[in-house]
């Protein structure tokens, strides 16, 4: 379970003051995935940060109950003079996950051959990517942050990555972002939708979707 | 899981990709760390030696130099690799286990083990080749590097807040401590310069930590202008000044 209660975010970029969340108190109950909607620039991308934890609230507090991953394929951490491995094993210590099973595991997932243990400043954009996802489902979280999720891969790889992640969310929760409406009817069964700095949460996605789409007709 | 438990082990993840990365790209790698202090204090001793017949202190151009050339290292060393501990991991960030002081406490573990043992292989070869007789004592130099590691810490930790926060500052901080290497008593004695210009040069604390580091080196009679009162203040003011800021200001996951 997450639960923010009256939490207050504002950001401030190059001067211009945005309000993301205004006193808002929801509370996201565990079993069920999460759909994040909203405008362009409305903070899905900044609540979902404070919901990882990476960013602090200005007012207010959130209580977390459970293992809340990091963005799902987020690859900003790899180190490019680093192997693919060594970038793997350091984030199994930081999780304090078995560092041999996760090197092993993201070994078969991934698919990169030799290059496992080459520099990964010598990967493709994919071959990174393939590393990323990998990492992510090497170590069991119980909510899964996801901002847009991308297909990489050729097609085998990406119904392989489709098929992981689903048997995934068996045990875990995915709180998500995204502009397509198929993938979040396909993910999540609830819905919120944030507008005006206020959070509004729906027990049925394809409600939150509806919400979502008169809003952006009416500005 | 233990709070602690999970930032020492977080830590340790740290340390061992800083070692793998630091000198990633020099050929020679790690090497450097050594290298390029026993190459400054070579061309030291050679160049300023061949200008007098003796140093300051005691016989040995070469243990002068690395004296005060290492006691500063121990400084400026320190604040330097800190201060980039959290732009230069500002990616690790994005792992809400990571915490920022996780970055700075890791830098300063690897500095301060590779400083220590940097000095000490130094040292211990300017005493193999001279010939004078030196009684060490520990407590001076110990003392020394505590303070040196502290206000690198403070400053460190204050900078981060304020580099981010004002870039105009950290033009302006770099520029002005541009001379402290000049003005931190390294290859001379501060006690030794005429009046006014003693005063001023023993007022910078670095230069106190020079003096201190000396003192476990070299007997002197008289007044060698060590302010232990000053130099207690300053370090602990540093630190908690540079610890205010960095909590108060959480920068490091700020977007830029």
């Amino acid at each position: 379970m997450i639960r923010l209660e009256r939490a207050t975010k504002e950001v401030r970029m190059k001067g211009v003051r945005k309000m993301i969340i205004d006193n808002v108190s929801v509370t996201f109950p565990r079993g069920k995935s999460i759909g994040l909607l909203g405008r362009n620039g409305a903070g899905k991308s900044t609540l979902l940060q404070i919901i990882a934890g990476t960013l602090e609230l200005d007012r207010g507090r959130i209580i977390r109950q459970g293992k809340i991953s990091w963005p799902l394929g987020f690859q900003g951490s790899f180190q490019g003079n680093l192997s693919g491995e060594q970038n793997v094993r350091f984030v199994a210590r930081i999780y304090g996950v078995n560092t041999d099973e996760l090197v092993a595991y993201v070994a078969e997932f991934a698919e990169l051959g030799q290059f496992y243990h080459a520099p990964v400043r010598t990967y493709s954009s994919g071959m990174k990517a393939r590393l990323a996802f990998g990492v992510s489902m090497g170590i069991n979280f119980d909510y899964y942050l996801v901002d847009e999720i991308t297909a990489v891969g050729d097609t085998n790889f990406k119904r392989k990555s489709q098929q992981t992640f689903k048997e995934k969310l068996s045990n875990s929760d995915v709180i998500m972002v995204s502009h397509s409406t198929g993938t979040l009817r396909d993910y999540c069964q609830t819905g919120i939708v944030l507008e005006n700095g206020q959070m509004t949460y729906y027990d049925d996605i394809n409600e939150a979707i509806a919400v979502h789409e008169s809003n952006m007709k009416r500005h | 899981m233990n709070y602690l438990t999970t930032h020492i082990r977080i830590v340790t993840a740290f340390v061992i990709r800083e070692i793998a990365t630091r000198y990633g790209r020099s050929p020679g790698g790690y090497v450097w760390a050594l290298l390029e202090p026993v190459a400054f204090i070579g061309l030291m001793s050679l160049l300023l030696g061949s200008l007098g017949r003796l140093p300051a202190l005691g016989t040995s151009f070469t243990l002068f130099y690395a004296t005060g050339y290492l006691a500063f290292s121990m400084y400026k060393g320190m604040e330097g690799y800190l201060v980039s501990a959290i732009s230069g991991n500002k990616a690790l960030m994005s792992y809400p286990k990571v915490s920022p002081f996780d970055a700075v406490i890791s830098r300063f573990i690897l500095q301060a083990m590779t400083s220590c043992v940097v000095t000490w292989i130094i040292l211990y070869a300017a005493l193999w080749t001279t010939n004078q007789p030196v009684t060490i004592q520990w407590a001076y130099i110990v003392e020394a590097i505590a303070f040196a590691w502290i206000m690198a810490l403070g400053v460190a930790l204050g900078n981060t807040v304020l580099f981010f926060k004002f870039p105009l500052y950290q033009k302006i901080f770099d520029i002005v401590m541009r001379p402290l290497f000049l003005l931190s008593g390294v290859f001379y004695v501060p006690s030794h310069m005429p009046h006014p210009f003693s005063d001023v040069l023993l007022a910078n604390p670095i230069t106190q930590v020079v003096v201190l580091f000396r003192d476990g080196f070299y007997v002197q009679h008289g007044d060698t202008g060590l302010d232990m009162p000053f130099l207690i203040t300053t370090s602990a003011g540093l630190l908690f000044v540079g610890m205010l800021l960095f909590t108060v200001f959480p920068v490091a996951r700020a977007r830029e």
